[in-house]
């Protein structure tokens, strides 16, 4: 049996497969076209604006050694040690949702983002964006000073830079000045005319101020806005939050909902689905995972079975198995709607489900409308999972971003009867529905005030700019899905002279400013956190002691809820969803195609545009970096004539776009999927004009599934840009997998291949016999591929930016790469995610042809590379099997501005041009972890040293140890019949190690 | 050719300039040359270096104020402050004066109090043997009236001309000194007979999983 499994073919795109069915014994050219040529003074230029370029820095110090100076603390921080960073509990607030973290920080600095272990909604791990947010920081793009626009003058001379006329620079008195002043004609209208615009928020201080607000300004308005919003599942879970727990799930149906990556709290969710499936456990059972949806998400791509179905055929889905279970039906006529191979497969999954009993669970996404959640209610509580895998939570007080809330606001300002317009947060500008004509009523609002990181496209219309105060700079408080409410505390002073939304709330609601740090003390003593010392812990924690009101969230949860009311009259998408595609037929039908929107994985709406970290980070599945596409299946490609480096245009209602194509195995045929956060006009230098500003197509009625599209190829070069390709498998077993049935027959499958070899070496082996012996181990069955690794290990090892043209050209610098393979059909595949660092190969091939000797190996099996001793001779790179090192091309570091350098790791080497790089299996930390254990006069134990990635897996995938040390965890691993080697007849040894992928399909399913 | 030569001859030239440029013994006040960079300088920021981005130079920040690192609750903690909840000087110190806790202090007091107090702790270090700087009479009557945590106290925070030695010397150290300038005050001479008593209620009383710290 696993033979036949291991003689599946992988293959990387739609493009390797379709168009040359001999490619597996016919190798395409090794390197990316382009690779061999040399750089031209385009690209170096585009790579030195990444970084923020400001040559007068940097390039005139000549070759004169810099002169230096020591600048000590005049007074010292007790408890800090120069050299020695320190670790602060704070809380990444997005949207409704919270997310506890630790952050480390050198003298004072933040420079990395880690998870908070006692946060339930990180679990200790971080995702993409999360660890990102230290660049945020640091952009050199963020706005400096209080903006204030002359709004008859500018328009005279249109838009422009900082230095447009009409603009006056100032400070946040001169503004608590003017907002005094006409504070006290709005207090006397009782706050009529005045609009006051909030992101999406579950933060209890910014609850506050708003009912006090709303206290003070009877006849305001407030309107909360965010484009990404959980809005939907909660008012059709009857005003409660789902908390998901697949650790104790036992079937799970994830219905167009991403639980693993872009759904709230995808932390947790990922975190007890590795807890769940352990192929070690397997004979107890395994979770399975269904996932239905219309864009290959990183949860479909993990499931045991997938079923493809347009987003706006999920309700015809729903009643089918509503019938199935025994559960009314909502309206939809399944028979109609389904396509067939859909609807078969609907009596299997519901048996699975009720098989499961309380260990059933069904997930719906946010893009569904409310009616789609309560009838997933429905179904939750007809299988008894309400209590056990799905607990729900009411958040009375979280301000919901609502589309109904902004059209009326609209409405009221191009009525012209909001005179004063106060935008905390938030980009409506860019991000409102397209309808809306958001932009074009701010015009005609008299004061306009936004608060904003940067001078965005919202703020470049409105009347007063404020800079906006990073998370890490200032303080607040948020709450997590499960009601766990922890506070933002600052790990720096800001930067440059940021207001947070508290302190503008504040001066809005009080009339006066008042340090931030003193309305969050003042929610909270409200709550219960009053006391010095339950203050200081719940800081030092980063979550409220178990007890306190505040906290009580897991506690107060709701067990058995109320039956939902009948869902008579809401079925919007029932009436305008066409009959399903027979076989051969157009699948986008007579009623013309479906765009799904998707928020970006790292870009998130667009407000971590900006980020070079994100932009360049692939696709989780695309593997696209710098940019975004229309995904189509290869049935509906074919259909419109489209192919890889074609454009397509689409018309939504009038709305018109054109994206490039990507041909996504996987996709529903008759479905576009774009993501959203891209195309930016203002978001800075890295941002601006990259991919395409898919919210044009986006209208308030639609804002997640379009219907009646129509598309067709456009003019124009839809090249665009992958990691992929650059790496390739030969033919040969690198990723190896098996159903469970067949592991449990034949635990050591991974292993065959190798069982016949006979390895033997030229030389002298040493013995690597004395501690410590450093070594990693990779759960394939584990990896879910959600990127955060590779992310983690940028920041960590100030790994460079290289821009699009070097990635076109194979020369991306991550040590860290996550190959994904499909296998199986084209249309309908399986994925398969492998993380591959350094091998940290015995004998490593790398170090037999290094003639400087500057890659050697230590006495811990440490593959290391000596930097000043390379002289780029790249012989290392060519004989590397595994494809992991990275060579410099550019002083990508050389422009690196001021403010930049702060996010770099003091305790690693920025790497300059001419240098090869690759992973180090995190070597500071080994030494850290080394320190610390003899300082503290003790021997290192398992766990004193966790490599970046290791630390930021929220799936614990990746396990990094002592190989000599008996208990340590990665020897427990490796000690798997599962574990196998990369390449394993090239006698290299590698110290890190794969194990194999388990599936578990049902049974029943074919 | 011509064109050779005459290139040969112009680099030949600029050759002998760089290298009489770089002849030894000629002085001067700018940074030497430095023509192979290789990583020596980065754009990262070690502990202590310069920014320009700060006005003040400053690439070390202090945290912010009420902010709380992991780990740094016991600085909150009544033995750290040297007062009690109702925020009076304590009369002894929470760390138990054991033999162990008593010579660590004189070891921290040689290397941190020493150089302006002296040795015996009469004020007479090598600061003032010097420069004639005085510094405190440890042994003065005011001195031996000081509760324990006023003594405590001023280490971390300073007083007049002495800086604060909060961050160079841990709590527990700071304790075991003033069990250290106790005991030089003892063995200067006994007029002040509540050092004595201080001295033993402490050794009874509270601090004794301290002081197994201390050791």
């Amino acid at each position: 049996m696993s033979d036949a499994h291991q003689e599946r073919r992988y293959w990387r795109s739609v493009e390797r497969l379709l168009e040359s069915p001999a490619l597996h014994q016919e190798p395409s050219p090794e390197l990316a076209d382009g690779a061999d040529l040399p750089p031209d003074e385009l690209t170096r230029r585009s790579v030195m604006k990444l970084l923020g370029a400001s040559f007068a820095l940097a390039g005139l110090t000549g070759c004169r050694r810099p002169e230096e100076h020591i600048v000590p603390y005049v007074q010292a921080p007790e408890g800090l040690v120069p050299g020695v960073p320190q670790r602060y509990a704070t809380t990444f607030p997005l949207g409704a949702d919270a997310y506890g973290l630790l952050v480390e920080s050198h003298e004072g600095r933040p420079t990395k983002v880690e998870g908070n272990p006692q946060h339930p909604a990180t679990c200790g791990a971080a995702t993409a964006w999360m660890q990102a947010a230290t660049l945020e920081l640091y952009d050199p793009d963020r706005s400096r000073r209080v903006l204030r626009r002359q709004r008859a003058a500018a328009d005279e001379a249109g838009e422009g830079g900082e230095d447009e006329p009409g603009l006056q620079a100032g400070g946040w008195d001169d503004f608590v000045a003017a907002w005094r002043q006409g504070a006290e004609g709005i207090a006397a209208g009782g706050g009529a005319g005045l609009a006051v615009l909030v992101e999406e928020t579950s933060s209890p201080t910014l609850g506050r101020l708003v009912s006090e607000l709303r206290r003070r300004y009877p006849a305001a308005r407030v309107v909360a806005w965010s484009p990404v919003s959980d809005g939907a599942i909660y008012r059709g879970l009857g005003g409660r939050r789902p908390w998901y727990d697949l650790e104790h799930a036992r079937v799970v149906l994830a219905l167009d909902c991403d639980l693993l990556l872009t759904e709230s709290n995808s932390l947790h969710h990922a975190r007890g689905f590795a807890a769940a499936r352990r192929p070690e456990r397997a004979a107890e059972g395994m979770l399975r995972l269904y996932a239905v949806e219309s864009t290959l998400t990183l949860t479909g791509a993990n499931a045991d079975h997938r079923l493809r179905l347009q987003s706006r055929r999920v309700p015809a889905f729903l009643a089918a198995l509503g019938r199935e279970l025994g559960v009314a039906a909502g309206g939809g006529d399944a028979a109609r709607e389904l396509p067939a191979e859909v609807a078969a497969r609907v009596p299997v999954i519901a048996r699975d489900l009720r098989a499961a009993g309380s260990g059933a669970l069904v997930a719906a996404g946010r893009r569904q409308p409310e009616a789609v959640h309560r009838q997933v209610l429905a179904i939750n509580q007809a299988l008894g999972a309400v209590g056990t895998t799905l607990a729900l939570q009411p958040l009375a007080d979280v301000l919901w971003g609502e589309a109904e809330g902004l059209r009326e606001l609209v409405a009221g300002m191009a009525a012209g009867e909001v005179e004063t317009l106060v935008m905390v947060g938030g980009n409506p500008a860019y991000d409102a529905p397209a309808d809306l004509g958001f932009a074009a009523a701010l015009d005609r609002v008299p004061v306009s005030v936004h608060l904003s990181s940067r001078r965005d496209e919202t703020s470049r219309r409105a009347t007063w700019h404020l800079p906006r105060a990073h998370f890490l700079e200032a303080w607040g408080d948020a709450r997590s899905v499960d009601g766990t409410a922890s506070v933002i505390q600052p790990l720096i002073a800001p930067l440059l002279g940021g207001i947070s939304d508290v302190e503008l709330l504040a001066l809005v609601a009080h009339g006066e400013a008042r340090p931030g740090h003193e309305e969050v003390r003042e929610t909270w003593a409200a709550r219960g956190v009053g006391g010095e010392e339950a203050w200081r812990q719940a800081l030092h924690d980063g979550v409220l002691p178990p007890g306190s009101e505040a906290g009580a969230g897991t506690a107060a949860m709701v067990g058995a809820a109320p039956a939902p009311e009948p869902a008579a009259e809401a079925e919007p998408a029932a009436a305008a969803v066409p009959p399903a595609a027979g076989e051969g037929s157009p699948a986008g039908g007579e009623d013309g195609y479906e765009i799904v929107f998707c928020p970006s994985p790292y870009l998130w709406d667009g407000r971590f545009a900006n980020n070079a970290w994100l932009q360049e980070l692939p696709h989780p599945l695309t593997k696209v970096t710098w940019g975004n596409a229309a995904l189509v299946s290869p049935a509906t490609a074919a259909e419109l004539g489209v192919g890889a480096g074609d454009r397509l245009l689409l018309n939504h209602a009038g709305h018109k776009l054109a994206l490039p194509v990507f041909v996504l195995p996987g996709q529903a045929d008759g479905s576009i999927a774009v993501e959203l956060g891209y195309g930016r006009a203002a978001a800075g230098r890295v941002g601006d004009g990259v991919g395409r500003d898919a919210y044009r197509l986006r209208t308030a009625a639609a804002p997640w599934i379009a219907t009646a599209v129509t598309a067709h190829r456009t003019w124009g070069d839809g090249t665009l840009v992958q990691t992929q390709e650059h790496a390739r498998m030969e033919g040969r077993q690198l990723v190896r997998e098996a159903p469970v049935a067949a592991f449990l027959a034949n635990p050591g499958f991974a292993q065959e291949p190798e069982a016949k070899l006979r390895l033997e070496s030229l030389w002298p082996e040493p013995a690597y016999d004395e501690g410590p012996q450093w070594g990693m181990a990779v759960d394939l069955s584990r990896c879910i591929g959600c990127m955060a690794c590779v992310a983690a290990c940028q920041s960590e090892n100030n790994i460079p930016v290289v821009g699009p043209e070097m990635i076109a050209r194979g020369r991306e610098m991550h040590w860290l790469r996550v190959d994904r393979y499909f296998a199986g059909d084209a249309a309908d595949p399986e994925v398969v995610f492998q993380p591959v660092p350094c091998m940290h190969c015995e004998n490593a091939p790398c170090e037999q042809v290094c003639p400087v000797a500057a890659t050697v190996h230590d006495g811990q099996g440490l593959n290391l590379m000596v930097y000043n001793r390379c002289i780029g001779t790249r012989y290392c790179s060519n004989n590397c099997p595994y494809k992991v090192r990275r060579f410099n091309f550019f002083n990508y570091t050389k422009a690196t501005p001021e403010i930049g350098k702060m996010a770099m790791n003091p305790d690693v080497t920025v790497r300059s041009r001419g240098v090869m790089e690759k992973c180090t299996y995190c070597v500071q930390r080994i030494s850290e972890g080394k320190l610390a254990a003899k300082s503290a006069g003790r021997e290192l134990r398992d766990g004193d040293v966790v490599t970046a990635c290791q630390q930021s897996c929220p799936t614990e995938a990746i396990l990094f140890g002592d190989l000599l040390q008996a208990d340590s965890r990665v020897v427990e691993r490796k000690a798997s019949p599962r574990d196998y080697t990369l390449l394993a007849e090239l006698n290299n040894k590698p110290r890190t190690t794969y194990q194999a992928k388990i599936r578990n399909p049902n049974p029943e399913w074919t | 050719m011509r064109g050779c030569a005459r290139g040969l001859r112009l680099g030949a030239f600029a050759a002998l300039l760089v290298a009489l440029s770089g002849c030894r013994g000629c002085p001067s006040s700018r940074p030497p040359i430095h023509l192979n960079p290789n990583m020596d300088n980065q754009p990262k920021l070690l502990a202590q270096a310069e920014s320009g981005f700060f006005a003040d130079g400053k690439a070390m920040r202090t945290p912010v104020e009420g902010t709380v690192a992991r780990g740094g609750l016991a600085a909150f903690e009544p033995a750290s402050s040297g007062r009690d909840a109702a925020g009076d000087y304590l009369a002894g110190s929470p760390v138990a004066a054991s033999e162990g806790v008593l010579r660590r202090g004189e070891q921290r007091y040689g290397v941190f109090c020493a150089p302006c107090h002296g040795e015996r702790g009469d004020g007479r270090g090598m600061l003032y043997q010097r420069a004639q700087v005085e510094s405190a009479d440890l042994l003065a009557p005011r001195i031996r009236q000081m509760p324990e945590g006023q003594l405590f106290e001023v280490i971390g925070d300073g007083f007049g001309l002495m800086p604060p030695y909060r961050a160079q010397v841990p709590v527990v150290d700071r304790w075991a000194i003033v069990a250290h300038v106790r005991a030089l005050q003892a063995a200067a001479g006994p007029d002040l007979p509540a050092v004595g008593e201080a001295a033993a209620t402490a050794a009874e009383g509270q601090g004794a999983a301290a002081a197994e710290e201390a050791q």
